[in-house]
């Protein structure tokens, strides 16, 4: 009697066990899926790094304001000064397209940019014309006529007017980088960094290419700059979809008014409480650099910074200041750099093939000659673009492009299932990114030169 | 909008969670079984949150390729999953 009884005992200790480890199992399955999400989380959030996270050489210059491409561009003193450098950039053109080939000046293009006559085409009329110029019109204002290159004009002038004359104590670096950040919430900002003045990514000498003349840190800028505030201006999806037409530029400029308008405030926030503040667009130091090291986005290919959710759809702007008793930001990383150096869309989708299809390096490498590579920033391991051939394109457009910005697989709205890929990129390895970006392309996100796209743009109204 | 689906999908999901119930109740199945019920239901109900969003924001082509990729993915998943519960049932009577 007893020997069945211990086979049954036996039978549902045995199904009892089963039962306990599927349960384990399926716990297992569950805890597994949690901790993915939650790395990817947290690798969403960025890697958060001490130092500088893109490599520089010891040899590393700074870059002279000169040779911003845009400020050479719009300096005549500078291109009679430098014909070889036109001359040189002429050869190239004619060595890739000897039939086509045409003289170019980047002076006597550049001064009649964006006032060529309407065109037959989508994105090119009257219409597209009016927006840009509308767009850029708030900024062009604000800094009083001058170009986004120009320094010590408008809201960004060196003047310290209405500067407090006590000086405001805050508790700690914590509640002084808070207060910061929300006042630029307040004025608009979609994000907000603030980092160590870093000498390194500050032109040297600054130039002023509508007077013609060269300024010093040293004699010429009022104070010594401890802090650099980085600020961040949305791009409207919709207008940038529409690249390379004249729409976009109504977003590009209307970003640019956001951006100077929130460091023209922060800067009078500053001087109200006692301390020396000096607004920038893209005068005075490179942005990039600048929101890298404030923890605002990573380095892509297209030689713009990528951020959460935007994606290079940004603009920059800073605010120098002498107040340095702040909690400083840290740079993060988001694993940007390894989707770019698979992705190579803004490469694909770039009309000038200014955009580098080669791997991060720490010289160019589209060429060596020091009469053409003479805007390039050497000593930083990075991707090497072709800004001449980008500004050309420009020109030829009449109108800028921003093709790379809209083809950018992190160029998305904010919907949830875009941040769900961008969870899935974050943790992947690189040939997922390269079968994402064939995903991306296949979704249909992320073409440019399409009409349909200038034509939904007109029809945005509607949902206000 | 889409907080308005979140709903809909949240309803949805539980009424996905409870028909598992009492399939549990009902019949006793494999892990292959389970899994291809779990993974098929949940690639339906991604899919349609995929669906609403790509709409939303614009962009058909990526809700059609949802329906394609997910969608169909999922209703293959359950449908094969579902005649081999039926057999195993066919089996057993």
């Amino acid at each position: 009697m007893n020997q069945p009884d211990k086979k049954e005992s036996g039978k549902g200790l045995n199904a009892s066990r089963r039962r306990f480890l599927k349960l384990g199992l399926a716990g297992a399955g569950v805890a597994a899926v949690a901790a993915g999400g939650v790395t990817a989380i947290k690798r969403m959030e960025g890697i958060r790094h001490d130092e500088f996270p893109l490599p520089v050489r010891d040899d590393f210059k700074r870059i002279d304001q000169r040779n911003q491409i845009n400020v050479f561009a719009n300096s005549k003193a500078l291109n009679d000064k430098h014909s070889e450098r036109n001359r040189s950039f002429n050869a190239q053109l004619k060595k890739e397209n000897p039939q086509g080939f045409k003289e170019f000046h980047f002076y006597e293009t550049r001064h009649v940019f964006m006032q060529g006559p309407y065109r037959d085409a989508v994105g090119h009329s009257q219409l597209e014309r009016a927006l840009a110029v509308a767009g850029f019109s708030s900024a062009r204002q604000q800094l009083g006529g001058g170009s986004m290159e120009a320094p010590n004009t408008g809201v960004s002038s060196w003047k310290q007017e209405m500067l407090a004359k006590d000086k405001y104590q805050f508790n700690s670096p914590g509640e002084a980088a808070l207060a910061i950040k929300s006042a630029a919430r307040l004025f608009g900002a979609l994000r907000c960094g603030i980092t160590k003045r870093d000498e390194r990514w500050d032109y040297e000498p600054l130039y002023d290419a509508a007077i013609e003349r060269e300024l010093s840190w040293e004699k010429d800028f009022p104070f010594e700059p401890k802090t650099v505030i980085v600020i961040l201006a949305e791009m409207d999806y919709h207008a940038m979809a529409s690249a390379p037409s004249w729409m976009q530029d109504g977003t590009v400029g209307d970003a640019y008014a956001h951006a100077i308008k929130i460091a023209g405030q922060l800067t009078i926030f500053l001087r109200q409480l006692g301390y020396q503040a000096v607004a920038s667009m893209n005068d005075m130091g490179v942005n990039a650099p600048y929101a890298i090291a404030a923890g605002l986005g990573e380095g892509a290919r297209n030689g713009s910074i990528i951020t959460p959710k935007q994606g290079p759809r940004i603009r920059i702007s800073k605010v120098y200041t002498d107040f340095e008793l702040v909690e400083y930001d840290k740079p993060r990383t988001f694993g940007v750099a390894s989707f770019c150096l698979n992705c190579k869309r803004c490469a694909d989708s770039c009309p000038s093939k200014a955009i580098t299809f080669d791997a991060q390096s720490w010289e160019p490498t589209y060429s060596s000659d020091p009469d053409y590579i003479w805007h390039a920033s050497r000593g930083v391991l990075k991707f090497h673009n072709d800004a001449k051939k980008c500004a050309k394109f420009w020109i030829d457009n009449d109108g800028s492009c921003g093709n790379c910005i809209a083809s950018c697989p992190y160029n998305k709205p904010d919907f949830w299932h875009h941040r769900l890929v961008d969870a899935q990129n974050v943790i992947a390895p690189g040939p997922v990114h390269a079968f994402m970006r064939e995903m991306d392309i296949f979704f249909g996100y992320g073409k440019v030169d399409d009409p349909a796209r200038v034509r939904k743009f007109w029809k945005m109204g509607a949902k206000i | 909008m889409m907080d308005f689906i979140w709903y809909i999908l949240g309803v949805l999901t539980g009424a996905v969670a409870y028909s598992l119930y009492l399939i549990s109740k009902k019949t006793t199945l494999n892990w292959l079984l389970w899994s291809g019920l779990i993974a098929g239901s949940s690639l339906i109900l991604f899919s349609i949150a995929w669906v609403v969003g790509s709409v939303l924001e614009g962009v058909p082509r990526a809700a059609s390729m949802g329906i394609l990729l997910f969608g169909l993915s999922g209703v293959i998943m359950l449908t094969l999953t579902a005649r081999m519960v039926a057999s195993q049932k066919d089996k057993v009577q």
